[in-house]
């Protein structure tokens, strides 16, 4: 195992223990709200053990936007997570 | 190539969990090929979720409750001989004429084909709607106890525990050894009416004493540590904290009287119900399990209808971790026989102690279940409240499609709502609505829930990104 790794969140720089899932990095970070609903409501991680679904956000590491379970993928450094849906490019 | 194997293994387990590890650790004794599929990168399964973040430590795990479960852990982490493919779900798998076929999505996606199958996929917390319930910070006692056990972090100052289920005392103590102090404990249901619903079953329950000394053990330490812990506590709404992103407070009805509770963190824990999808998927049989959900049938081999499919664990009902363990033995021995490698007379041997361990475990287990028993306490909710998460359904839009459905219809139960109004269409494929769409459909047509058909499983029962679902073949 490493050190803390280095992860970024809607643009911000966020640290997170090596190992740590994405949605702990977002939550010790002080973030419930993982996204916004259909109605613009807040919306946060319910089961985290990748049954509900609630959790997904986008996550890129080098191959482009995915939508995945946060609470199932593991902070790697240089990964990059948005809340909401990225502009296409 | 995306991690294709022409290897053709012996069993494949979906968990890795107590029932999991179990009949791995039977399998893998007899010289057979087995691999655990499980979409946590470690083993474990929820109840033994291993710390995944450094500086998360593991003292939970000396409690008394999991030495028995830790030490199987601690055999399956040391066994070279099985197969972990930690980090993947399964989102669809078929019996095909030799062998089955699992197809896998994790970092990459890969497929695996194996001569047996095991389910032993657990189960989750009940989801259970009630207004406010989707507000960030509002979790179900699992999320709040694997952050907590596996993450180290408790994501909140003042932590609400509501529901109807006992676990409730554990999380709340685990909440205190981890430093901090839960804003309460809630329960439903009246002392009188858990006392009553419990007196059937507590002389067998006494033959396994251990959880019920340490549930009254943890009541005694949150008071001394200033814990309230209520009774005939009804969680009727949770309240929005001041800026809207999360939450405020919960109002509580107790013992009538309606007062509301500060808490920026709300557990809901009402019971659980087993992980069903892929049985149900794969076309095995089922029944309703208590109090919701559908449990898989199997037979004393542990084998469900459909040839060489076995489960075990929750998946054939919730009675705990031990359980899961003894079935998993059962499960394990019965493969091992089933493919020649185990006669039959120390296969018997094997079944027989580990049927007699899951025996013993049915006096707490009934207890349990009775205890906690959800149905009479379910919360009211409201027309704009969400019963389907995904899909941001509200119980108006439900209620229309189920009266829409009974005036056109007089059967097809779920699957016809779920048609109407995207309830259960989104990627969680109904885990969390389904047994609350079936209840409203119940009532609205006055008929018990186990007459309402649930809505029909398919593949793939896992979200799986887009281009990934080219098979690697």
């Amino acid at each position: 195992m490493t050190g803390p790794v280095s992860i970024t969140i809607d643009g911000e720089a966020v640290t997170a223990p090596s190992g740590a899932s994405v949605a702990a990095a977002m939550l010790a970070s002080g973030r419930q709200r993982f996204r916004d609903d259909t109605r613009g409501s807040s919306r946060g991680m319910f089961c985290n053990m990748g049954t509900c679904c609630e959790c997904m956000v986008w996550i890129s590491h080098g191959t482009g936007w995915t939508r995945l379970r946060a609470c199932l993928v593991a902070v790697a450094p240089g990964m990059a997570v948005l809340r909401q849906e990225p502009e296409l490019a | 190539m995306t991690g294709t194997t022409d290897k053709i293994y012996d069993l494949a387990i979906v968990g890795g969990g107590p029932a999991g590890q179990a009949a791995a650790l039977q399998v893998a004794a007899a010289g057979l090929s087995v691999c655990v599929i499980d979409e946590q990168p470690l083993p474990g399964g929820q109840v033994l979720r291993q710390p995944a973040a450094a500086g998360a430590g593991a003292g939970w795990m000396k409690a008394a409750p999991y030495r028995r479960l830790a030490a199987q852990h601690a055999a399956f982490v040391a066994e070279k001989r099985i197969d972990w493919i930690g980090g993947f779900s399964v989102h669809t798998a078929s019996r095909q004429a030799e062998h089955f076929r699992l197809s896998l999505v994790g970092a990459t996606s890969r497929s695996i084909s194996a001569r047996r199958m095991l389910i032993a996929a657990g189960c989750y917390d009940i989801p259970v709607p009630l207004p406010g319930w989707t507000l960030p910070g509002v979790m179900s006692a699992g999320a709040v106890q694997t952050l907590l056990k596996a993450q180290g972090i408790v994501p909140g100052e003042r932590c609400l525990l509501f529901g109807t289920h006992p676990l409730m005392l554990v999380l709340a103590e685990q909440i205190v050894a981890a430093g901090h102090r839960p804003a309460a404990v809630c329960f439903a249901q009246s002392q009188r009416q858990m006392l009553g619903r419990a007196l059937p079953h507590a002389l067998r329950a006494m033959r396994t004493p251990g959880p019920l000394l340490a549930g009254l053990g943890a009541m005694a330490r949150l008071r001394r540590a200033g814990v309230p812990v209520h009774f005939d506590a009804s969680v009727q709404r949770l309240v929005p904290s001041t800026d809207g992103n999360g939450l405020g407070a919960a109002e509580v009805a107790i013992a009538g009287r309606t007062c509301s509770i500060d808490a920026d963190l709300a557990a809901m824990c009402f019971g659980f119900m087993p992980q069903s999808d892929l049985p149900r998927a794969m076309r095995a049989a089922v029944a309703p399990a208590h109090p919701a959900g559908w449990r898989t049938l199997n037979d004393a081999q542990m084998m469900t209808d459909v040839p060489g499919l076995y489960v075990a664990g929750e998946t054939v009902g919730v009675t705990g971790a031990d359980a899961a363990m003894a079935e998993g033995k059962i499960a394990g021995a019965a493969i091992t026989h089933d493919l020649g490698a185990l006669d039959a007379v120390s296969h018997a041997r094997i079944a027989s102690a580990a049927i007699r361990q899951r025996e013993r475990l049915n006096g707490f287990a009934d207890l349990l279940a009775a205890m906690a028993d959800p149905r009479e306490h379910w919360p009211e909710v409201e027309a704009d409240t969400l019963l389907c998460r995904c899909e941001d359904v509200p119980c108006t839009e439900v209620d229309r499609a189920i009266l829409q459905h009974v005036d056109t219809a007089a059967s097809g139960g779920a699957s016809a709502a779920k048609l109407r109004c995207r309830a259960g269409m989104g990627p969680c494929q109904g885990r969390g609505c389904e047994h609350s769409v079936m209840r409203r459909m119940a009532q609205a047509r006055d008929l018990p829930v186990a007459d309402i058909a649930g809505f029909r499983a398919r593949f793939p029962i896992r979200p799986v990104p887009l281009g990934s679902l080219v098979d690697p073949d």
